[in-house]
């Protein structure tokens, strides 16, 4: 099994309502994945499905294993932080330390006091005597001290100032990351984590809209500024996207002839953000 | 195996306001009495006369009569503690599965490699083995404690306290029924721990009401379709719970015996089915009982639901 998440026909559904609809996913060792997509767009649900979480209708296998019959087992090479995980409040730094170095085989003490020291948690501190960026530095700090293969952050970064998530970023791609890692994230602060993506999944309305490497954004997709007086000749290359800014008409294309756009206005490579707002306003990319 | 030790070791960190704290305020609360009652005897005389003429009564009664009296005591010393540790359990297992979905930090618990069989497992073990152990050693510290200040008491207004009462009862043997008695209620109350957890796994909101409205509910409407149709009130899911509380192994009241006085009795001596006497021979008697067998039969099931809905807990 090469590929570390491999999904086909994934679907989840809540009642009536299509959570997940029908996505195949191949996800493979040594990527850093950005899955982005709007609210209530099923990334978290089908997040859930890849941890063990939920239950699903298809073929989904995480490293080789069935989330769903096997949670406890995959867990050892699996971490994670849910969106709305938070550590239990009555708990101490230390106990929550101990518990996980008893039950988690790969986590280090030493690496996880290593995070800690930078930041203002103390082994004697109750979970709730600490601010919710502070319960967020220590969840971080546990999680990137677990030795595993697959790691998936759902908006990690949330209530962190600006300061420390860049610093976190830094460290995830420096300490943590390797070739045998794979790392899935999600956020909405899609700037942040641009450029430490190796691979871009968008979700829409349950399904997949785009998934692609960063490479491939870099080759495929052009941006074009263009004075309002070409706008018509450009709208005529059918682009994916148009918006106006400052009075200048931008277009976003895929595969587009790029000398020919060059003739029209400046040519640029799209943002994460611009693609994603193209995506999901436009049609299919 | 060490992954369920640390996880019993969690319910006691989380709970040790229930399984240590509670039992030590109990026992704090026998020791002050006691203070109490020699303060107020100090208080009245200050030469402890009526004290001193109270213990040289209680020397001249027969022997029989005091050991019979010591040995009751020593038992029914325990009911307090036995009591508080069956609210302390029934509230802990109401909770066990239900505040870490409230709180949602069982995102982080579903996060490391613990099977659910094994979190649902370390939470029984702590309601069966954790607190009744924590609460025996504390019930045993405060009758021991209790035991020397009513020796030095009792030394210090000239009496012997040897043969006044310590040579009068072996307290390792009220010691020991006690904690049989509480492994056996542990096994005894199987069935009300599965339940408890099933509601806790279950509930949406305030387990406490999930757990005794359905029973409640269905008992009344048993009563009611008995009457209409008998014009009696026969067995119900009342009498059958009425039952199990009386043919409880835990030692929690008295009785009269028809050939060697009174002593302390298991359950309330109201029921026929089991000996109310305090041995561990009647204790055992429970367990291996057809009773026991449905009632291990029903707890199974209750916590094959519980497994059930643990595994889906954060389904949504």
């Amino acid at each position: 099994m090469n590929n570390v998440i491999e999904a086909h026909g994934l679907s989840k559904r809540y009642g009536r309502t299509v959570a997940v609809d029908n996505i195949d996913l191949q996800i493979s060792a040594g990527k850093i994945v950005g899955l982005i997509g709007p609210n209530g767009a099923g990334k978290t649900t089908a997040l859930k499905a890849i941890l063990g979480l939920a239950t699903y209708d298809g073929d989904l296998s995480v490293l080789g294993k069935s989330p769903a019959r096997d949670r406890a087992t995959l867990m050892e090479d699996v971490c994670f932080i849910a969106d709305v995980a938070v550590l239990p409040r009555w708990i101490r730094v230390w106990q929550l330390l101990e518990l996980t170095e008893k039950i988690h085989p790969k986590f280090s003490r030493e690496k996880c006091l290593k995070y800690l020291s930078t930041t203002k948690v103390t082994l004697e501190h109750r979970v709730k005597q600490l601010s919710k960026g502070m319960v967020t530095q220590l969840h971080l700090a546990i999680v990137m001290a677990i030795d595993v293969k697959l790691l998936v952050l759902d908006e990690p970064t949330l209530g962190l100032d600006i300061l420390y998530r860049k610093q976190f970023y830094t460290n995830l791609l420096n300490d943590y990351f390797d070739e045998q890692r794979t790392i899935v994230i999600t956020t909405h602060q899609v700037e942040e984590v641009e450029h430490i993506l190796s691979d871009l999944i968008f979700i829409k309305e349950g399904r997949i809209a785009l998934d692609c490497t960063m490479d491939d954004v870099q080759e495929q997709y052009t941006e074009l500024m263009v004075a309002p007086d070409k706008a018509a000749t450009a709208r005529e290359l059918k682009p994916l996207y148009e918006r106006v800014l400052f009075g200048r008409h931008i277009f976003l294309f895929k595969n587009a002839n790029r000398e020919q756009l060059k003739e029209l206005g400046e040519l640029h490579t799209p943002s994460v953000a611009d693609l994603f707002v193209a995506t999901m306003n436009g049609g299919e990319s | 195996m060490n992954r369920l030790l640390a996880l019993v070791k969690r319910e006691f960190w989380e709970n040790k306001g229930a399984f240590r704290t509670t039992p030590l305020v109990i026992g704090g609360i026998h020791l002050a009495a006691m203070l109490m009652f020699i303060i107020t005897f100090s208080h009245f005389d200050n030469e402890f006369q009526s004290l001193k003429e109270l213990i040289r009564f209680i020397a001249q009664q027969d022997t029989e009569l005091r050991s019979q009296i010591l040995y009751a005591a020593n038992l029914e010393s325990s009911v307090i503690f036995s009591m508080v540790l069956a609210f302390v359990v029934f509230f802990y297992l109401l909770g066990s599965l239900y505040d870490d979905r409230k709180d949602r930090s069982i995102l982080f618990w579903k996060s490391l490699p613990a099977s659910d069989t094994l979190t649902i497992t370390s939470k029984l073990f702590a309601a069966m083995v954790v607190a009744p152990l924590i609460f025996w050693i504390i019930y045993v510290i405060t009758h021991i404690v209790i035991m020397l200040l009513f020796s030095v008491v009792v030394l210090s207004l000239g009496e012997n306290p040897w043969t006044l009462f310590l040579s009068l009862g072996n307290p390792f043997e009220a010691w020991g029924l006690v904690l049989t008695s509480y492994f056996t209620q542990s096994i005894w109350a199987l069935p009300l721990y599965g339940w408890l957890m099933l509601v806790s796994a279950f509930a949406p909101r305030i387990p406490l009401l999930f757990a005794v409205l359905p029973p409640v509910i269905l008992g009344v409407l048993e009563l009611w379709i008995d009457f209409l149709k008998t014009f009696t009130l026969s067995d119900n899911l009342f009498g059958l719970f009425g039952r199990w509380f009386a043919n409880s192994p835990l030692i929690m009241s008295g009785d009269m015996h028809e050939n060697d006085g009174f002593g302390a009795a298991l359950g309330i001596p109201i029921t026929h089915e089991f000996d109310h006497h305090v041995t561990v021979a009647n204790m055992f008697d429970r367990l291996f009982s057809t009773d026991m067998l449905i009632s291990l039969a029903i707890t199974a099931v209750f916590l094959g639901a519980t497994l059930w809905l643990r595994r889906r807990a954060t389904e949504s």
